[in-house]
């Protein structure tokens, strides 16, 4: 089942802003719950996991992501990853580039540009579903990253604060579905807390994971 | 002579031929007390869980068992390696080509068996197998088979690229199996080349599952002293199983016992052997304990014998009135990753030649093109193992398309083509010679059940009427059958002839044991087969046990598909029982002192012709067999077997007529009227015969209406539970309405045919035509399976017709 997506979401913010937000891979980690990074391979490369946990049931998704480039004339940031959960069951893999255009001084458009492809038991259950939860999942990014990007630039943002979620408590206890918790804010601390690899794991895993949970949320109905 | 209520009396005690006995088996089987694979329990056994492939096509770089095996409870885990030394990682199929029992270094389809976990109980094997890591490089894989033999389409079979011909004939392209034809090419060419009229028409019999309510499995215990394998498993075919084993294994087949027990359903979907059963009986072999493997009911789907999935295109020329001068029909077939395909050796594409039908065409010309995907392999399954669903839904479909062509309304157009009845024996351009059949008279009586003109008024009027909210849409299918494989003269497996057998043992008493080298799945052998020896013999059917399955107990014969048990093992039985008859008659002419000549057969004693005093009943005689009083240099005992090599396969057909009622606005289809009329010759038990028509029927109503096994463009199986595939229950299966007529097979000794497959062969077209006659006036002339609302809705969103 493969997926592609082109989005592109308005920021509150300069583009010269967003681009240093993008190669904070810090601040970024923040915009993306998920994710645990279990061994950097090299500069461009890392191993990751990512726990869910749908009703009963929990999968643990290792995976391996690569940064393919970061380039700073054009803005642009390109990965590519791929996972199995770890039952051996079910099979995942992104291609995501993510570029970031100026419209004037004070606003700039984030254009992310993904492909995903799903195998196994979460395309069997979920892979006519997988167009709208990526999407989704690209739509939470955006919204955690546009409030990154305001707030650097100064103006106020009212922070929703949410206990249990992303970033606070461990991530397999996260029960509430992924459009609650869309246009709410990490906390701040969280942010801080997110190892710097963080960023574009993040990302991708953030799309699996919640991508598995509304997938198995819908087949367990 | 008795008098009329001494007769009749006699006659209903035994219980025998043409009585509608309450089935045998029931009262087990509603008191829940039927004895499954699954409820077997041995001491000491083990389970085993299979490691599936997540990807349809994929390299193993690696496995690493370690976790699995450092997990409670796991005893063991097997892969293609383990299997090499034993030379068992692959198998043999009995389509010519090679099976993986365990992925070797490739996997070709999704939920492909990569490993087993063999465990103390089921849930630790299940946890075992989530803990099994295996390393894939995901490769392209082939979904649809019109891509298979692109020049640049990935090779799936490495293992037998350099293999030019699978038994069937040389190959053109490595995902290419065989090529398959059949008639005469030129002439159809040339008659399609002179035809005032021709239709062409793609039509798809997509890729189903017949979906058992109790999935395949097995228990295969070992015993190292001595020596013995024991399998029992939901099979349909216990004595080549048996067969299968000792050759893959090297056991004699002496040592090798396979017990099929009660089985919940087969359609064909238990006939081939599974690489769970190699697995677990390869583990016995070394544990030697027995080890238990079940399916799921996803793996069951996902991956054991499909059917169908056959791509066709169906021509038909003709002359302006609508009588057929010739039939060319091919299809690309989509065997899967590997060539299981099970068929009678000399047909690689199993029957498909009775393609032309109930129907008097003078040339045709048929041919298959077999292609490799990525996809779960098998092929034999769903109520008719050999492409006659194939074949006939092309027949029954096409006739519509020429019917529609030339405005010839679909009952006449069939009469026009029917072979006559006086023209029996009839032996088709393809060289099937039908036995016996009377098709005007079916087809008539069908009709004038349902007022087929009124019907017709009413369509039209409503047609007439734009402001009707329903489409109403009348099928027809006229089908001929070709079933009980068969003359061993043609047909094999293996090698093996498709003969089979009946043992049967009369005790002093009367009481009489019966066992037979078919396999019951739900047909009701024990009683039907009872039937036919109590008629034979004179002694109740209440008092005689039929037993199967268990190869230590039953002669050899080639088990229960494609409707064979009847014309094959129900000959056989008359033929033991008539046997039995035979000397019964000698002893009764020396008990009486006359003459065997002088002796008649009375229901159930032999009597003096014209003397109603002088009779020797057979119980009697059953007694007297076990004495010493009898004639001359005769054995004790009442006891036959029977080898029956059937000189035809036999020929039932039918008359359906389906009324649909279809939504304009939603594209639900509601089944107003089905009438379905059979002809299966002689009838022993009515009321089975009626069950298996319901449940046929049942079943085509599901494969036209719902039923498919979708895959995306990876290879992903998107409907492997009864959340996504279409099961029919009491809640949505239409009323049927049975009839019959009664025309004898004259080569079979009791004049009957097969049946059970007739009415999912005749029914699945007959639904198909009833909802393409729907939309008949808007220039439709098909529409592929399954009609669900969805694509119904989409026709008429098409066409317009939902606009308010």
């Amino acid at each position: 089942m493969n997926v592609t997506l082109e989005k592109s979401f308005p920021l509150p913010g300069s583009a010269e802003t967003a681009w240093q937000l993008l190669c904070d891979i810090e601040a970024v980690a923040g915009c993306m719950p998920g994710a645990r990074i279990t061994e950097r391979i090299d500069e461009q490369r890392f191993k990751g996991l990512v726990s869910v946990k749908f009703g009963p049931a929990s999968l643990s998704f290792r995976g391996e992501i690569e940064l393919k480039s970061i380039d700073a004339t054009s803005r642009t940031l390109v990965l590519s990853g791929k996972g199995t959960d770890s039952t051996g069951s079910s099979g995942a893999s992104m291609d995501l580039t993510a570029r970031i255009e100026a419209v004037d001084g004070y606003n700039c458009t984030l254009i992310g540009n993904s492909t995903i492809s799903v195998s196994g038991k979460a395309a069997t259950f979920g892979g006519r579903m997988m167009g709208s939860v990526a999407d989704q999942v690209l739509k939470q990014f955006a919204d955690h990253f546009g409030a990154r990007v305001e707030q650097m630039q100064g103006s106020q943002v009212a922070f929703t604060d949410q206990p249990g979620s992303e970033g606070a408590g461990p991530i397999a206890a996260r029960t509430t579905p992924p459009t609650a918790v869309h246009r709410v804010l990490p906390k701040a601390t969280a942010v801080v807390q997110q190892p710097a690899e963080l960023n574009a794991l993040s990302l991708l895993w953030g799309m699996i994971r919640d991508g598995f949970k509304s997938l198995f949320g819908t087949y367990r109905r | 002579m008795g008098d009329m209520s001494d007769l009749k009396e006699r006659e209903d005690k035994l219980q025998g031929m043409g009585t509608s006995m309450l089935r045998k088996e029931d009262a087990k089987f509603i008191r829940g007390q039927g004895n499954y694979v699954d409820d077997i329990k041995m001491p000491g056994m083990l389970f085993g869980a299979l490691v599936r492939s997540p990807y349809a096509h994929a390299r193993i770089k690696g496995i690493d068992k370690s976790k699995a095996l450092a997990a409670p409870g796991v005893v063991a885990v097997l892969t293609a390696d383990d299997l090499k030394p034993v030379n068992l990682h692959w198998m043999p199929t009995v389509g010519g080509d090679v099976q993986a029992v365990l992925a070797d270094q490739k996997v070709h389809f999704q939920m492909q068996e990569v490993a087993m976990v063999i465990a103390t109980d089921r849930y630790a094997a299940a946890d075992g197998a989530a803990l099994v890591e295996v390393d894939y490089e995901e490769l392209p894989a082939i979904v649809d088979p019109k891509k298979a033999l692109l020049p640049d389409a990935p090779v799936l079979r490495e293992d037998i690229a350099d293999k030019n011909d699978l038994t069937h004939g040389p190959r053109t392209h490595p995902n290419h199996i065989f090529t398959w034809e059949a008639g005469n090419k030129d002439a159809t060419d040339n008659a399609f080349k002179n035809a005032e009229i021709v239709v062409r028409e793609e039509i798809l019999n997509p890729r189903v599952h017949p979906c058992p309510l109790e999935t395949c499995g097995c228990v295969s215990s070992f015993d190292k002293a001595s020596g013995n394998l024991t399998v029992y498993v939901s099979t349909q075919i216990p004595h080549l199983f048996r067969t299968v084993l000792a050759m893959l294994s090297g056991i004699a087949e002496s040592k090798i016992r396979v017990v099929g027990g009660d089985i919940g359903g087969g359609f064909g979907n238990k006939v081939p052997i599974y690489p769970g059963y190699v697995v677990a009986t390869v583990a016995s072999i070394v544990t030697g304990v027995p080890i238990k493997w079940i399916e799921s009911r996803m793996e069951n789907i996902a991956t054991s014998s499909f059917a169908r999935d056959y791509h066709g295109v169906g021509e038909l020329a003709a002359d302006k009135n609508g009588v057929i001068k010739a039939l060319r029909f091919s299809a690309l077939a989509d065997h899967g990753a590997f060539n299981s395909h099970v068929s009678a050796t000399k047909f690689p594409a199993g029957l498909f030649s009775i393609c032309t039908g109930s129907y008097a065409i003078p040339s045709a010309y048929c041919r298959v093109d077999a292609v490799f995907t990525n996809k779960a392999p098998g092929g034999v399954a769903y109520r008719c193992s050999l492409r006659v669903t194939e074949a006939i839904y092309l027949i029954e479909r096409m006739i519509d398309v020429l019917a529609q062509k030339l405005n010839i309304d679909k009952a006449e157009i069939r009469r026009r083509n029917f072979v006559k009845a006086d023209q029996f024996p009839f032996t088709t351009p393809f060289g099937w010679t039908l036995d016996s059949g009377d098709y005007h008279t079916a087809l008539d009586k069908v009709l004038k059940a349902v007022d087929y003109d009124g019907l017709r008024k009413e369509q039209a009027a409503k047609r007439a009427d734009l402001n009707c909210p329903t489409l109403m849409g009348i099928g027809l299918s006229t089908f001929t059958e070709i079933v009980g494989a068969g003359p061993t003269a043609v047909c094999d497996i293996l090698g093996i002839g498709l003969f089979d057998s009946c043992e049967i043992r009369v005790h002093p008493t009367g009481g009489v044991i019966a066992r037979l080298g078919t396999m019951t799945q739900g047909q009701g052998h024990a009683t039907t087969y009872s039937q036919i020896i109590a008629t034979e013999l004179g002694l109740p059917a209440s008092d005689i046990v039929v037993e199967e399955g268990d190869t230590d107990k039953s002669p050899y014969g080639a088990g229960t598909w494609g409707s064979r048990s009847t014309p094959v093992s129900g000959a056989a039985t008359a033929q033991a029982a008539r046997k039995i008859k035979a000397k019964a008659k000698q002893i009764a002419a020396h008990l009486l002192e006359v003459a065997e000549g002088d002796l008649e057969w009375e229901i159930d004693r032999f009597k003096v012709k014209g003397n109603v005093s002088q009779f020797k009943t057979m119980k009697e005689i059953c007694m007297v067999s076990h004495t010493g009083n009898l004639p001359a240099g005769m054995e004790q005992g009442l006891n036959a077997v029977a080898y029956y090599d059937p000189p035809n396969l036999t020929y039932p057909f039918g008359a359906y007529l389906c009324v649909v009622d279809i939504d304009k606005h939603t594209g639900e289809t509601t089944v107003r009227r089905f009438y379905a009329l059979d002809d299966c010759g002689t009838r022993i038990n009515p009321m089975v015969i009626e069950g298996q028509i319901h449940g046929g029927l049942t079943e085509a109503f599901a494969v036209a209406m719902g039923q498919q096994v979708p895959f995306d463009e990876n290879g992903n199986h998107l409907g492997n539970t009864l959340m996504d595939y279409f099961l029919p229950t009491a809640v949505e299966t239409p009323h049927w309405e049975t009839d019959h007529t009664v025309t004898p097979c004259p080569h079979h000794p009791l004049g009957a045919k097969g049946v059970a497959e007739s009415p999912h062969v005749g029914g699945i077209p007959c639904f198909s035509n009833a909802v393409v006659d729907a939309f008949a006036h808007l220039g439709v002339t098909h529409m592929d399976m399954p009609h669900n609302a969805y694509r119904v809705w989409q026709q008429c969103n098409q066409l317009g017709v939902n606009q308010r």
